[in-house]
């Protein structure tokens, strides 16, 4: 009875273990709604603070992991990249420069146009020629 | 301007002249460099096993190109690419590329095989781009081979197609998970480029 019990016991713990590597193996990223903010500001901040001090900005704003940050600004332009992707580019006070914010999967959601203001969630991946954010979304 | 003209007084009349033919050829310099560039440029990699295949896509990837000379220079974040699971982009940034300490991949070269007066006209190029590729903080020199096509409008569009094997950039891949990684990774770079 005992024997039973313990290999019972094993092929539940085998089930739930397995379904657990699956479930991590499977999983999507998360959108950038089921993220916590990690910070707020606005597009002219944020490219001030990369272009003053990169290293210190890559740490505070794309993290050692994957963190969301929420921007705010006026809309410079809004390119609509095929089905699924529109880039949307936030207006920093540099005309050379700008936060570039990636939505995938007809996230944009609204019917933007240049001049709008915006808030929006992403992921920032850091600069290159503009702060890269991905897998944004807008906020109401 | 015409304040400083009039604070300004030159020592003699030859420098005057010569201030005067450098601002005269500036526009014509400018004009005659040919540059291109893009801030959404497409790199994708794929890497096809038996165990399973892996594909990241960075959507992002700064590039310019002088038609002049034929430099171009590409970059990428490394964060920037996307993967269809969660957990394989961690282990690529995480593991492999280790993005904090290596955040970007570079590219700067040459592209021959296309000259000044054809990228006026409408058509298909091969081209050849050689250069220094940097990826996790280790630069390698690549030859490539490439398209480039200028439509009627004279939009420019670059593709290339190349392989990377990660251990020549010192990318470590432990032992039990090599069979899951092919021993070349194919990349696949699509720049769409706009005038400057």
């Amino acid at each position: 009875m005992k024997i039973k019990y313990l290999l019972l016991s094993g092929a539940l713990v085998a089930i739930i273990a397995c379904g657990y590597a699956w479930f991590q193996y499977n999983r999507s990223a998360p959108s950038a709604n089921d993220m916590p903010v990690k910070e707020t500001l606005t597009a002219t901040e944020l490219l001030s603070a990369f272009t003053t001090d990169e290293a210190a900005a890559t740490t505070r704003y794309v993290g050692s992991t994957e963190q969301v940050i929420q921007v705010s600004g006026t809309i410079r332009s809004v390119d609509v990249a095929g089905d699924s992707l529109t880039n949307v580019v936030l207006e920093t006070g540099n005309d050379l420069a700008g936060v570039v914010c990636e939505f995938t999967g007809g996230n944009a959601g609204k019917t933007w146009k240049p001049g709008d203001a915006a808030t929006i969630r992403g992921i920032c991946t850091g600069l290159l020629m503009d702060v890269v954010l991905v897998r944004c979304v807008a906020v109401e | 301007m015409r304040i400083a003209c009039t604070r300004y007084k030159p020592k003699n009349m030859n420098t005057l002249k010569t201030i005067s033919l450098a601002l005269a050829l500036v526009p014509a310099m400018l004009s005659a460099q040919e540059r291109f560039a893009t801030r959404t440029g497409h790199i994708a990699f794929f890497s096809e096993t038996s165990m399973e295949n892996i594909e990241g896509n960075n959507r992002k990837v700064t590039s310019v190109f002088d038609a002049t000379t034929g430099a171009i220079e590409f970059a990428a974040l490394i964060k920037a690419f996307e993967f269809e699971k969660a957990l394989m982009q961690e282990h690529f940034n995480e593991n492999y590329m280790e993005s904090n300490t290596f955040p970007k991949a570079t590219f700067k070269g040459k592209l021959t095989g296309v000259g000044e007066d054809e990228m006026k006209k409408e058509g298909n190029y091969t081209v050849t781009v050689a250069g220094d590729l940097t990826i996790h903080g280790v630069t390698k020199p690549i030859t490539a081979k490439g398209t480039l096509t200028v439509d009627a409008a004279g939009q420019v569009k670059a593709t290339s197609e190349f392989l990377v094997n990660p251990e020549d950039h010192g990318i470590k891949i432990p032992s039990v998970v090599r069979s899951n990684i092919a021993e070349s990774i194919k990349v696949i770079v699509k720049l769409d480029y706009a005038k400057m």
